[in-house]
Order: C-alpha cells, then sequence, then structure tokens
C-alpha cells in the first residue's frame, strides 16, 4: 500500500507547467510528466545564508526547524585550510525512505517528484523523521497531531512553483549555485548541468535516489559535505 | 484545458492552491483520471496552509515596491511584497545591478513583465519583517525619569518634548535636579566660545549629533538642521569605525579625490583580498560583490587570494589563504612591493607616462606621478614638496609656474607636461635661474627608499608569514596584466599606524598599472542624476549658516592653526588629524569627554550606539552619565540600546520600511546608477497632533520651527519656477528630490498602468505636491526603485573607466607637509613601513605581552551593525557567536569546543565572557570573535519604562500584567569584542586612534584566555 501510494496520488499538479524559471521566460508547452529537481554547485556556494532566511521567510517554519540549512565543513589543515559549505534540503527521492515509514499514509510523492506531507493525516508520530537518512523533517509543534506535532519538510515551495514561481531558496540563490528545474524536460543552464558526469547524490547508499544533486568544490579535499 | 491553466499561471492571475486545485480537479482532473480519482488525488493538506505561508508578488490583493535596502550599507534594490498593509517578504530588484550581479534586466522593460522573474537578495535584507515589527521598538517619546542609565523613562507628548529641547530650561526639576539644561536656542547665538581662543568658532558648535545609519539624503536632512541653519559644524558620521583605516590608504593614494575603491568583480582575474569579507559583508554586499566571484570562480575566470587573520567565508573557493598577523597588512603589501620592485614586475610604461595625455595614449584613463621630482633639501624652503617649474624659474608665466618637473631621457628637467616618457628612478641635481643647485628625486625613488629599508624576510617575519608566500603571491598578482586588482576594506589599516599599512596596498595597483582600467582598481561611477538641484534647490536657502571652527574630533583642521598651538607648541593635548579623511565618531566622543577642544552643550546621537558599537565604546559610559560633559543627550533611535539608556530624551524614528528615504549611488567598482529607497509600508510610530509620523524629520522640523531656525517651515524651498515651497513633513524635501532625480535623468513618462502600480506606494499619498508631469517621471523612476540606465559596459571606454580617478600619487606632497600634533614631526608623504604604535609611540605588542592572544572581530553574512539581534531568522541560523580558538591553541591551553571562558585585556580586568570554538580557520595565536551578539539591551533585558503597553511596538506582547517588559534573552547572548578592547593610557584613557587618521582600532587588542 505504502509503495503503490508513491504512485497513486498521480495529480494534477503534474499537469502544472512551471513557467519563467529562468531570465529569459519562454511559454513552454505543458507536457509529459514533470519530475522536479536541483542542482547545487559548491564551487559557487558562498554560505551567505539568503536560502535558509528566504525559507523561512516564506514558509514560516517553526523556531530553530529549517526545511533548508546550510552544513559547513573546515577542510585541510591549518594553515592550509579552508572552509566549504554544503546547501542541503530534503531530496525528494525516487526511493523516499520517509514515505514506507509512516503508519498514517500521511506522506507520499506527487507525480512532479515532490515528497510532501498531508497535515490532515499526519499524527506527529516522528517515524518518518527518524527513517530519512538526511535529516530534512522534523516536528512542528505549534500543531498538534494525535501523537504530538505535526511534521513538516521542504515541498519545494509548491504554492510558488504553481504561480511560475521559483522555490524561494532558489530565487535568493545570489550566486546561483542553486539550479532547479525539470528534470525530464531540462532547460537553459540547469539542463548543462544536469548533463556534467561528476554530479553526486547525498549517501548513495542508502539507495534512496535522490533527486538533489551536487558538483563538489573542487578547492576542497572532501569536496562538500555530502 | 491545460493551456488554460498554463495561461493562467502565465499572466500572473494569483490562484491559490485550493481554488487551482478546485479548478483542475473539476476540469483538467477529470480529463486525465476521471473524477473520483482526481477528487481523491487533491484531498491534502499542505503544511504551508496551516503555517500561513508569506505571500507573494504574484499573489492577489498585494503591493509591490521597489525600493532600496538598508540592512546594511550596501545599498541593494528591494522588491517588498505587502499584504493588507503589512510588509512580508523582500526579494531583489530585477532592475537594480546589485541584485543581479552587475547584469540587470533592461530598465525600459515595464514593471509587470519583471514580477516573475526570480531577483536575490541577502538574508539581512529578507529578514526585515522582523526588524521593521519589532515588538521592542519605540513608537512614542520619551523622556528619563530617573538618573541617567537607569533606564526609566516615561512617556512625553510630542510637543512638549519639542518645547522642552528648543528652549531648555530645569528640565528635570521634578526629579529634584536643580540643574538649567541648555536648550536648542541657547546655541542659536554668535557669541564666540572662548574669546581668546577665536579660532574654535561660536556657542553654535555646541551641539554635536553624531549620525549612525544615516544615507544620503537623510543625512543632508540632518545637515540642512546641524549645519545650514543652526550653524554648528558638529554633524559627524561613523566612517572611522565603518573602516576609515583602508580608505585613508586611498585617500592619500587618490589626492583625497577618492576613498571608495575596489577590484572590478566583473572583469578582474586575480583579486588581492585585503582585509575584506568580500563573502560575507563589504559594499557591494554578499548578494553582489560574492556572488558574481563565486560565480566566475565557478567558471574558472577568476582566481582570488585572502589576506587576514581569519580564513573568511571566501577562502571556500580562495586560490590562496594567507594568515597574517593583525596589524600588518602594510608589511605583507612591502614585501610584495619590494619583490614587484626588485624583479621589475612593475608596469614601466604606465609609471612613467608623466601626464594624463601620455598615459591616456597608452590605454589610461589616469596618470600617475611616479617620475615627478620631490625637492629633497632640508634647506630648500619648499623641501618635501614637488619641484615646480617656479622653483626653477621664479619668472615662469603664471601657468608654467604650477606644473610639475620631470627628467626627460636625456636627463634634463622639463615641464610634466612637455614629455611623454620620464625617467622613472632617479635623484639629481638640478639648477634653478640662480645657478642654484637643488637636490631632488624623483617619486617613485622616494617610495623605493621606503620600501628598501626592510628586506622580504623581515617583512615576511612582520607579517608573520613565510617569504615564500609573499613571492608566490607577487608572482601572481603580477601575472594578468591590468586584470588584476586588490579590494581592501576594513581589515586592511583599521588600527593604529593604519594609513601606511593601506597605502602600500593601494599602490600595489599602480605598480601593474590595473587603476580605473576594466577589471582594474576603479571607483564607482556616481549617480544618475543630482537629487538635490534641478526643478527644486534643497541645498540653499536664505539665512543658511556659514560654518566656523573646527570639528570637536579635530579632523581636516590643523593644530597650528590654533592658540593652544602659539601657547604651547607641540604636543597637543589630543592629537588632531589635518589629513584625515574624515567622519572620527570615536574621536568626537573623546572630544566630548575631554571638552577639547570646547565643550559639547546637546548631544544628539541619531542611530548611534558608541557603547556598542565602537572598541573601547564601554568607556564612554563615564562620558554619558555625565552632566557636565554632556549637558543634554537627545537620542533619535527605534530602540532602546546600550547607549541612549543614558539620554535624556529618546526620539522615535521610523526604520528604513517607513522611511529613510534615499538616493543611493554605487560603491566602487564601476556603475553609475541612483537607486531610490522610498517607505514600502504606512510609518509604525505615532503621529503628530497634524498627523506627520514621529521621525527624524519630524523632530527636526518642529526644532526648527520652536527655536526660530531658517530652513524649514513655509516658504522653505526654492523653486526652479521662482516660487517657494514649505518643508512642513519629510515628503516636502524627499518628493521634490526624486523630481529632480527624474528629470535630471530625463526618464520617460511612466505609462498609466505603472503609474497606477506606483499610485500604490505609500510615497504616492503625497504626490499633489508635484506637478502632473513630474508625477508621471517620478512614477517612472519610483516603478522601478531607481534610475539604472546604464549598463556595465556603457561606463567604459575600451579598457578605460570613463568616471575614473585622473590622477594617482606614489608621493603625497599634502601628506609629506603635515606634521604630527603630538610629536610635532612631518608624516611621510610616500611608504614606510610604521609597526602599529600609539600617538605617544606605545607598541601594545610590547607593552601587553602578558596577554598572549590578539583579538579580532569581523562582520557575519546575515548582521550588519548593532541592531540585528532582531533578525530573528538569522538568529536561528545563528543562534549566538563563539570565541574561535586556532585548534593548535587549544591544544596547547586545553582548551576544547564549548569551554566557557573569560577574556581579559590591560584595559578591560572584567573582560567578556563567550564560548570556546576549536577551529582551522583563524590564525595561530589569534582569536575570532563576530561582532552583532553580547548586547545587553534591545530587549535583551527589561527595562523600567513607564506606560511600556503604550511605548513599545509589541504592546501587550512584551508587557506583563505588572506593566514590566518581558525580556528576550535571544537578543542578550554572545560576546562583543568591543567591550574589552585596548583604551589608550596617555589620553584620558579613551579609545585607541591612529594619530594620521584618527583611526580606531580593531586590531591590536591583545587578551589572555581564563578558563571559567
Amino acid at each position: 500500500m505504502n509503495e503503490r501510494r508513491l504512485f497513486l496520488k498521480n495529480g494534477l499538479l503534474a499537469m502544472v507547467g512551471v513557467t519563467a524559471l529562468s531570465k529569459t521566460p519562454k511559454a513552454e508547452a505543458v507536457a509529459g510528466i514533470k519530475k522536479y529537481g536541483m542542482i547545487i554547485d559548491l564551487n559557487r556556494c558562498t554560505g551567505c545564508q539568503s536560502c535558509v532566511v528566504a525559507c523561512k521567510a516564506q514558509n514560516k517554519t517553526v523556531q530553530d526547524k529549517f526545511n533548508t540549512k546550510i552544513l559547513t565543513l573546515e577542510d585541510g589543515n591549518y594553515p592550509d585550510s579552508r572552509i566549504v559549505f554544503t546547501p542541503v534540503l530534503c531530496n525528494h527521492c525516487d526511493n523516499p525512505a520517509c514515505v514506507p515509514a509512516c503508519p498514517a499514509e500521511a506522506t507520499f510523492k506527487l507525480p512532479n517528484g515532490i515528497v510532501v506531507t498531508d497535515w490532515d493525516k499526519c499524527q506527529g508520530i516522528g517515524e518518518c523523521v527518524k527513517a530519512c537518512p538526511y535529516e530534512a523533517r522534523f516536528i512542528d509543534q505549534r500543531y498538534k497531531g494525535e501523537m504530538g506535532g505535526k511534521v513538516d519538510k521542504c515541498d519545494f515551495c509548491l504554492n510558488r512553483l504553481e504561480q511560475g514561481l521559483l522555490p524561494a531558496c532558489v530565487e535568493a540563490c545570489e550566486a546561483n549555485a542553486r539550479l532547479f528545474g525539470d528534470i525530464n524536460a531540462p532547460d537553459g543552464e540547469f539542463s548543462e548541468y544536469l548533463k556534467r558526469t561528476d554530479l553526486k547524490v547525498r549517501k548513495p547508499e542508502k539507495k534512496t535516489n535522490p533527486n538533489i544533486r551536487y558538483v563538489l568544490n573542487r578547492r576542497s579535499r572532501k569536496g562538500g559535505s555530502l | 484545458m491545460k493551456k488554460e491553466i498554463t495561461n493562467l499561471i502565465e499572466s500572473g492571475i494569483s490562484i491559490t492552491r485550493r481554488s487551482f486545485l478546485k479548478f483542475t480537479a473539476a476540469a483538467a482532473g477529470a480529463l486525465a483520471f476521471g473524477v473520483d480519482k482526481a477528487k481523491a488525488a487533491v484531498k491534502w493538506l499542505s503544511p504551508r496552509k496551516v503555517q500561513k505561508s508569506a505571500a507573494t508578488q504574484l499573489d492577489k490583493d498585494v503591493k509591490i515596491v521597489h525600493s532600496v535596502c538598508l540592512g546594511c550599507n550596501a545599498r541593494c534594490g528591494v522588491r517588498a511584497v505587502v499584504e493588507s498593509g503589512k510588509l512580508v517578504k523582500h526579494s531583489g530588484n530585477p532592475y537594480h545591478p546589485y541584485n543581479n550581479r552587475f547584469e540587470p534586466i533592461a530598465y525600459k522593460t515595464p514593471v509587470k513583465e519583471t514580477l516573475t522573474l526570480p531577483s536575490p537578495v541577502c538574508g539581512k535584507s529578507q529578514d526585515m519583517p522582523n526588524y521593521a515589527y519589532n515588538p521592542y521598538r519605540i513608537i512614542k517619546p520619551l523622556k528619563r525619569a530617573g538618573e541617567r542609565g537607569s533606564a526609566k523613562f516615561e512617556l512625553i507628548e510630542w510637543e512638549q518634548m519639542i518645547s522642552e529641547i528648543a528652549n531648555g530650561g530645569k528640565l528635570f526639576a521634578h526629579l529634584g535636579e536643580d540643574t538649567v539644561y541648555p536648550g536648542v536656542k541657547d546655541l542659536n547665538k554668535d557669541d564666540l566660545i572662548d574669546p581668546s581662543a577665536p579660532e574654535l568658532g561660536t556657542v553654535r558648535n555646541g551641539l554635536v549629533f553624531i549620525g549612525g545609519r544615516d544615507q544620503n539624503a537623510r543625512k543632508e536632512f540632518s545637515d540642512r538642521f546641524v549645519k545650514d541653519a543652526l550653524g554648528s559644524v558638529n554633524r559627524v558620521g561613523h566612517t572611522d569605525i565603518c573602516g576609515i583605516g583602508f580608505r585613508m590608504g586611498n585617500h592619500a593614494f587618490t589626492e583625497k579625490q577618492e576613498v571608495e575603491i575596489k577590484a572590478d568583480p566583473f572583469s578582474a582575474e586575480y583579486i588581492l583580498v585585503f582585509g575584506s569579507n568580500i563573502y560575507e559583508a563589504l559594499q557591494p554586499g554578499v548578494n553582489c560583490y560574492a556572488a558574481t566571484v563565486a560565480k566566475r570562480h565557478s567558471e574558472d575566470k577568476v582566481k582570488f587570494t585572502i589576506v587576514d587573520p581569519r580564513a573568511t567565508h571566501a577562502s571556500t573557493h580562495a586560490e590562496n589563504w594567507i594568515p597574517i598577523k593583525p596589524g600588518q597588512d602594510g608589511a605583507f603589501a612591502m614585501g610584495l612591493i619590494r619583490w614587484i620592485l626588485e624583479n621589475e614586475r612593475y608596469n614601466k610604461e604606465f609609471l612613467t607616462a608623466p601626464n594624463p595625455k601620455a598615459s591616456d595614449k597608452i590605454g589610461h584613463a589616469c596618470y600617475i606621478n611616479a617620475t615627478h621630482l620631490v625637492i629633497a633639501d632640508d634647506k630648500h624652503k619648499n623641501n618635501r614638496k614637488f619641484l615646480r617649474m617656479s622653483d626653477l624659474n621664479p619668472a615662469a608665466s603664471k601657468e608654467e609656474a604650477i606644473a610639475f618637473v620631470v627628467l626627460s631621457k636625456d636627463n634634463m628637467p622639463a615641464a610634466f607636461d612637455k614629455v611623454e616618457d620620464a625617467v622613472l628612478d632617479a635623484e639629481a641635481m638640478v639648477k634653478d635661474s640662480s645657478g642654484k643647485e637643488i637636490k631632488v628625486k624623483t617619486a617613485f625613488r622616494l617610495m623605493k627608499e621606503g620600501v628598501m629599508e626592510h628586506s622580504i624576510e623581515e617583512y615576511a617575519k612582520l607579517a608573520g608569514v613565510e617569504k615564500s608566500q609573499i613571492e608566490k603571491v607577487a608572482k601572481e598578482f603580477t601575472s594578468y596584466g591590468t586584470r588584476a586588482a586588490v579590494t581592501q576594506y576594513h581589515g586592511a589599516g583599521n588600527y593604529i599606524s593604519g594609513t601606511y599599512a593601506s597605502y602600500p596596498v593601494a599602490i600595489l595597483n599602480a605598480l601593474v598599472g590595473s587603476v580605473d582600467r576594466k577589471g582594474g582598481y576603479m571607483k564607482g561611477g556616481g549617480g544618475a542624476a543630482a537629487w538635490n538641484s534641478g526643478l527644486y534647490d534643497l541645498k540653499d536657502f536664505s539665512g543658511k549658516k556659514k560654518l566656523q571652527g573646527p570639528i570637536i574630533s579635530r579632523e581636516k583642521f590643523a593644530y597650528e592653526k590654533t592658540t593652544e598651538f602659539k601657547k604651547n607648541g607641540y604636543p597637543s593635548k589630543r592629537p588632531w588629524f589635518p589629513f584625515s579623511k574624515g567622519g572620527l565618531c570615536v574621536e568626537t566622543m573623546s572630544g566630548i569627554d575631554q571638552q577639547y577642544p570646547y565643550p559639547c552643550k546637546i548631544f544628539i546621537s541619531y542611530f548611534f550606539n558608541p557603547i556598542y558599537s565602537i572598541p573601547g565604546g564601554y568607556r564612554y559610559v563615564e562620558t554619558l552619565k555625565s552632566r557636565e560633559k554632556v549637558p543634554l543627550h537627545v537620542s533619535i533611535d527605534i530602540g532602546i540600546n546600550e547607549s541612549n539608556i543614558y539620554a535624556d530624551y529618546i526620539v522615535p524614528d521610523v526604520t528604513y520600511a517607513e522611511g529613510h528615504y534615499g538616493f543611493l549611488t554605487p560603491h566602487a567598482p564601476a556603475l553609475k546608477f541612483t537607486g531610490v529607497r522610498t517607505p514600502t509600508i504606512e510609518p509604525l510610530t505615532g503621529k503628530t497632533a497634524d498627523g506627520r509620523p514621529f521621525s527624524e524629520e519630524t523632530f527636526f522640523i518642529d526644532i526648527a520651527k520652536a527655536a526660530g531656525l531658517p530652513g524649514f517651515g513655509d516658504n522653505a524651498i526654492k523653486g526652479k519656477d521662482g516660487k517657494m515651497y514649505p518643508l512642513n513633513k519629510a515628503e516636502d524635501f524627499y518628493l521634490r528630490a526624486i523630481a529632480n532625480v527624474a528629470s535630471g535623468a530625463k526618464v520617460p513618462e511612466a505609462s498609466q498602468e505603472e503609474i497606477e502600480f506606483v499610485e500604490k506606494y505609500p510615497a504616492a499619498r503625497h504626490k499633489d505636491m508635484l506637478s502632473e508631469s513630474e508625477w508621471k517621471q517620478v512614477s517612472y523612476v519610483l516603478a522601478r526603485g531607481g534610475v539604472f540606465d546604464k549598463r556595465y559596459e556603457d561606463v567604459f571606454d575600451g579598457e578605460k573607466h570613463k568616471f575614473g580617478l585622473k590622477r594617482v600619487v606614489l608621493y603625497n606632497e599634502e601628506l609629506a607637509t603635515t606634521k604630527n600634533s603630538i610629536s610635532g614631526e612631518y608624516f611621510s608623504g610616500t611608504l614606510k613601513y610604521i609597526t602599529p604604535t600609539t600617538p605617544k609611540g606605545r607598541v601594545i605588542d610590547e607593552t601587553d605581552r602578558d596577554y598572549p592572544f590578539y583579538l579580532i572581530s569581523y562582520k557575519m553574512n546575515v548582521h550588519a551593525q548593532s541592531r540585528t539581534v532582531w533578525h530573528n531568522w538569522s538568529m536561528e541560523v545563528f543562534p549566538t557567536n563563539f570565541v574561535e580558538v586556532n585548534e593548535k591553541d587549544a591544544k596547547e591551553t586545553g582548551l576544547k569546543t564549548g569551554d566557557k571562558v573569560r577574556l581579559v585585556s590591560k584595559s578591560s580586568p572584567n573582560g567578556i565572557t563567550g564560548k570556546v570554538k576549536v577551529t582551522k580557520l583563524v590564525r595561530q595565536g589569534v582569536l575570532g570573535l563576530s561582532h552583532h551578539y553580547g548586547h545587553t539591551q534591545l530587549g535583551a533585558v527589561s527595562v523600567p519604562v513607564k506606560n511600556a503597553k503604550t511605548v513599545f511596538l509589541g504592546g501587550k506582547k512584551v508587557v506583563d500584567k505588572k506593566g514590566r517588559l518581558i525580556p528576550n534573552p535571544r537578543y542578550g547572548t554572545g560576546a562583543s569584542m568591543n567591550y574589552v578592547a585596548r583604551l589608550d593610557e596617555d589620553f584620558a584613557n579613551t579609545p585607541m586612534v591612529d594619530v594620521v587618521g584618527g583611526i580606531p582600532d580593531f586590531s591590536s587588542t591583545r587578551v589572555k584566555i581564563v578558563k571559567l
């Protein structure tokens, strides 16, 4: 059932044509099923936190919890040392560990690839929070389910996408380190990046098939905090 | 149906999720999956719906305002989303180059087409709703109701406050104080401060205004009151703590023409970064300078090296991090210069072109005086000055007499403008017309002599780096032709002797010849048009005062002109700073404390928190407490901070969401534009009886009227049409200023659609003061948040910056002929390594040896100056700061991350306490501590303010049942370096400053770590 749920809710958001994602918006016919993803170039990320604050400002997540954050790593040995930034968020995995973990069947994957939580069903059980290998989920205690709060996470700013806007973190990314697009019909710089052979994902051994991919920091020995 | 949905989205019509889903469920869904499945599919409740996520610019019933941010001084654009009158979201302005890495959308693009465009702005700006609506903001005027510093304040009616401050008197008799407080009227007189020292000016100078966050044109508004209407010289900014150190180097380098010069992030191929936090602070800020550099780095188009005691965030992409010893940027730069000279890696063509024409011919917008001859002859009356034709021939024509002299290729003296190529490195004897010999040296030779005083090994040792690091960086820097430049900022020179650290850093750019060339060391291009003249004259008015006397900081005034000098000679009681760039708030505070050179009578602090913001500012607790030193203190601010708890009155002000109209021209480098700030929401402060908001402008207008000062009230502004216009409210001034810009920049009139867009702006409420055609032009500007009609490419003529510097110098004559007012000796006019030394000659490295660690502070990417703890979202990201200890030092001292420690200095035995973070990102022997934290006010603690429910914006949300303010301890976390900074025992224990520029010291404080 849980597995099935991944595909059952093939609704209608698949049909939402996200336009104006690049600076030269062009009318694009809505075709096929969309699959949203992000590529983050650590050679561009300045660690400015603008994405993190933008997400807070847009989504009003509960205090001290984040839908996206930036991991920092002190790389190398002093004095040959540097700081390395890795923005992280929900990976909107093709094989999300959170979905089957939820006994209330509250979390599911939209056909456009976005993993969401239904707050009508979420009881704050927290199994999904534990199941996620990326610590992308947390409990918002301002709202009550039967077992505690409600579970929150990144939804790629679905409400903004519906309006033809980019997710708040992507719009706020000053150096264009966060590239967002439709993996099935990539466009512009996102499409160029998607062709790269050096893209990495976090914790591939978990076999979750993440849809957030990274270009590692070429100056860093470790490359990032994947 | 699909097409219909797409069209809906493209047309920008707002569709809420619910309506959208209903629509699709009913129609499109049925089409694709059948009704039942579709209904099932849409029945889920999004958290965003419950959490009430912020409106976007495409939602129905929202207002969009394009304006300019003031989260810091960087001047980026904002697109503000206002929902039901409430500011809910900031993003960037798509027309503004700073939000678009120098490449904004075309200026003529209709506004409607830009609303879907992504346009970033940094986290500081995005936190604006938390700042503007902060519950600890004060919205009503306050009067002291207890001892100074007791934080006991009570409400006072606006009109009553105006009358008391204008007239003075026994204002606190009800507290048992018999003191007669001075009023503004008492200072509106032409009596001399001291008839025996007339050079000090009149009693008008007794009013001292220090401005914190103050930009054009608010700055000029306060000038109008302080300088023009009352006639006090004392309207002082805060350039010194902002970063006068690196500016002093540029000040010397450009002969006072320009202090903001940086590497061009858009075209430079190599940037050498000195003490400049390019990924976390700077102006242009993180969404411009950092973003441009980072994106170009990802494309391998630019390399950069960081010279800094701390591996700043830019270390993430840097070629090298040189962990330099604090205060030694000059040593490192001098080492680089020595290597460049010895290996002849300098741009000889540029250096030997002796005049503008010759330099222009080889592709430079500016020329350098490297070949100009300087008189190096103790007995000559013009010793230390440039040799001029008049020195050779007293009978030279007036025009010829002032010409500089160079040696032509055949070693003959010649007027600098008569040869194309002159001798660079020489010392010579030249004969004047009487046959008398004069010893001269080229400016280049004098610089070289200064540089050669130490070997590269010695410079490396002073800077605390390896010789090989100097060699490597020097080689890299000279490997990119004129596409290499320096970006220096606060860290490069903001310490004692800093002028001689930042001057060589600036000169590096001259050696590669990149000054004001594309990809080089460039100044900004200036504004699009003047705002204070044109249709309306906002500068002059009848009765405008002439200023006389020195500023209380003694900046830009020679000690030798004073009666004190004639009586006592050297040393002066405190240093004078004739060569300073000025804006010396620290020495103004110390001048107030020492009542030197004359006493302050009324102190107005505007958005200025000296106790918190100045290294060693804790010393001024004593100053502000004293009713003798500060007879009347009026603070204009949005909150109760560490300094204005000592004020007699606090005037509530608006934030930049509600006011702070301004005309924001670019910082260096390159661009030419004028961003226009107007309110995005209506003022949140209280109002006067006639409906004007409590604010700085309303205060000055009303005080001026009550004290009988000119320049305000009816008939205060002269129009080009010969008519007189009133200045009774802020907009009377600022809206006319926008009309000046719009007409000066010759922008077209806005379309009807854009006029309607702008008429939702708060500023539009006042549009009737402008003519219809003026308003149409103004609307064009406001719709776009300013005038941005020049592209990056437009400011260049080939490789030459059209609006660049015309001349730079290796030898500065004015500096060379200025004397140190303490020692009576001349300052060096060219490069010279100087150990950081106090004005009385103390070397802190030696006197404070028992304190083993240097302590440095820095700015973080989500914070600015003293009030950003109100940025609640940023405070979630970084709830506190840490004492950052190098991992090797931690090992030696046994410190671990999380340990609580006290840092003490010679000046502050109680010091500060903080938590340790062990790191690889700070130099060994140096402790890092970010600024912004360690507050004791701004809501961090409760204050006994009466009527708190009415006074604070948060009302009953932050006031308990007994009427006490409920504090937010999140605002009081961490520590501030300024509370432990070194003071100068030779000058009344006031904060330490440099003797040339009055530079406050941010790098010399040494501390001990005491584990708690």
